[in-house]
């Protein structure tokens, strides 16, 4: 069969592959986002007891491959704690785990990025160190943050093929349940590969307008 | 009744100890000026004074509330009745001029929007920026955002303003029309703290002149006495060297 042929005729399912694709990447992306928050704040805390805890969460997300977090995860733990986890949950915990460590590095470095006069003239006003947090360093440390944001959002929508090897139909697993039934791996793969360039290149597209719309043009000060 | 007491300060970082035992009451009304050579532990002190700097040992006080000794809380507090003006104006880049200053008022809901956004007007007009109200920060020129800045503290009805060497970063043209504001600031009886290298404003405003060399108030007094007769030898060095 041709590639246009077999796109019809598989269709659905590979939609539906994609479709598991996406909601993995959003659920785990929203849950990382938050632990990325955290941690990132933790990281540049004063004490130094919470910059060790983020610094210890980060250094393991990053010391060990996304493939063995995953095995840890779905066959590791619960032979540990012996409870049966579904590897749908399984890999939305290792995605959100995982890109919970870069987007806590990228919080840090954009509030980094900020200069301390920023927050000294907001504490010098009377405001609490939260509130100077998050109505003046934060808006702006995700402005400079937006490229390394997007660029990890689609690293994170490519990781979740990584999850198919435990078994969740994503689109990589639907790809390679289809050719285990035709045998027509070329145009099978290419299909695939197409299917995620394409949304990738509408997230980038998306992403590039966000960027221009947040570009205020930065002072220095 | 003196606003800001300093007694027995001492701050070090590290090994080095930049205040060794500062001394200083400041009364209402006061425009106190600080001179010294760079690194001679001016700013520091200043900072000191709305604890941007924690001290080593020694009290501040203002309005006869222990700054050095103060829960966070009460820092916060404390803080709003403290205005200060930096080096590098350190406006808020994300905000509008009038956002910058409206914000601290409304975000501490000391006032409502309307209310916060009128004084913030009225405040522009005595800065003479009345019609930048709605542009950004990064449109103006240096002297603009430091007029801007020193709205912003204003609006938070402080007690007492501190400037951190105001002038330093602007180009020299723009220096006189935020000396001008500080000058009118001064003449309407705020009580002001002042680390400045221009010694022109010093001898023109300030009730008081301080010396300060490595940790130390080496010299003080009247500007007139200060600058026409110093008596300490490294005053006199000092002031040869910039004047």
């Amino acid at each position: 069969m041709s590639i246009p042929e077999l796109v019809v005729q598989n269709w659905s399912r590979l939609l539906a592959g994609l479709a598991m694709t996406v909601e993995l990447t959003i659920i785990s992306l929203i849950i990382a986002g938050m632990l990325g928050l955290l941690f990132g704040l933790l990281s540049v805390s004063k004490k130094k007891s919470l910059r060790a805890i983020a610094l210890v969460y980060v250094d393991i997300v990053r010391g060990t491959p996304l493939l063995v977090q995953a095995f840890f995860i779905y066959f590791g733990i619960p032979a540990a704690l012996g409870i049966r986890l579904d590897a749908n949950t399984a890999g939305i915990i290792t995605l959100s785990l995982n890109a919970g460590g870069y987007l806590a590095e990228i919080f840090r470095g954009g509030i980094e990025s900020i200069s301390k006069g920023q927050m000294e003239a907001a504490r010098s006003l009377g405001l609490p160190y939260s509130l100077a947090m998050t109505k003046v360093i934060l808006p702006q440390a995700v402005r400079t943050m937006t490229p390394a944001l997007i660029n990890q959002c689609i690293i994170t929508l490519k990781d979740t093929s990584i999850l198919s090897i435990i078994g969740i139909q994503e689109l990589t697993q639907t790809g390679r349940l289809i050719i285990a039934n035709n045998y027509q791996a070329f145009e099978m793969w290419t299909i695939v590969a197409v299917m995620y360039f394409v949304i990738i290149m509408i997230l980038t597209k998306i992403s590039k307008r966000i960027e221009r719309k947040m570009s205020y043009g930065k002072s220095e000060n | 009744m003196g606003k800001v007491k300093i007694k027995n300060l001492k701050k070090s970082f590290g090994e080095l100890e930049v205040l060794k035992d500062i001394n200083l009451e400041v009364c209402e009304r006061e425009v106190i000026c600080i001179i010294g050579p760079s690194g001679s532990g001016k700013s520091t002190l200043l900072r000191c004074i709305n604890a941007l700097e924690v001290a080593t040992s020694g009290t501040v006080e203002v309005d006869g509330n222990d700054i050095t000794g103060a829960a966070d809380k009460d820092i916060n507090k404390y803080r709003q009745n403290i205005g200060m003006v930096f080096q590098q104006f350190n406006l808020f880049p994300h905000m509008t001029v009038l956002e910058n200053i409206s914000f601290a008022p409304v975000t501490l809901k000391l006032k409502s929007k309307q209310e916060a956004n009128e004084k913030a007007l009225k405040l522009l007009r005595r800065v003479d920026l009345e019609e930048k109200a709605n542009v950004y920060p990064e449109q103006l020129s240096g002297g603009q955002q430091q007029r801007v800045a020193i709205a912003r503290a204003l609006a938070m009805d402080p007690d007492v303003m501190l400037f951190d060497e105001p002038t330093s970063a602007l180009d020299p043209e723009m220096v006189g029309e935020v000396l001008n504001v500080m000058k009118k600031l001064a003449k309407e009886g705020m009580t002001m703290i002042v680390v400045t290298h221009e010694m022109g404003f010093a001898r023109e405003v300030a009730d008081r002149v301080i010396f300060i060399d490595e940790g130390f108030i080496v010299e003080e007094g009247p500007p007139q006495e200060l600058f026409g007769a110093p008596k300490n030898e490294r005053t006199i060095n000092f002031l040869n060297m910039v004047l």
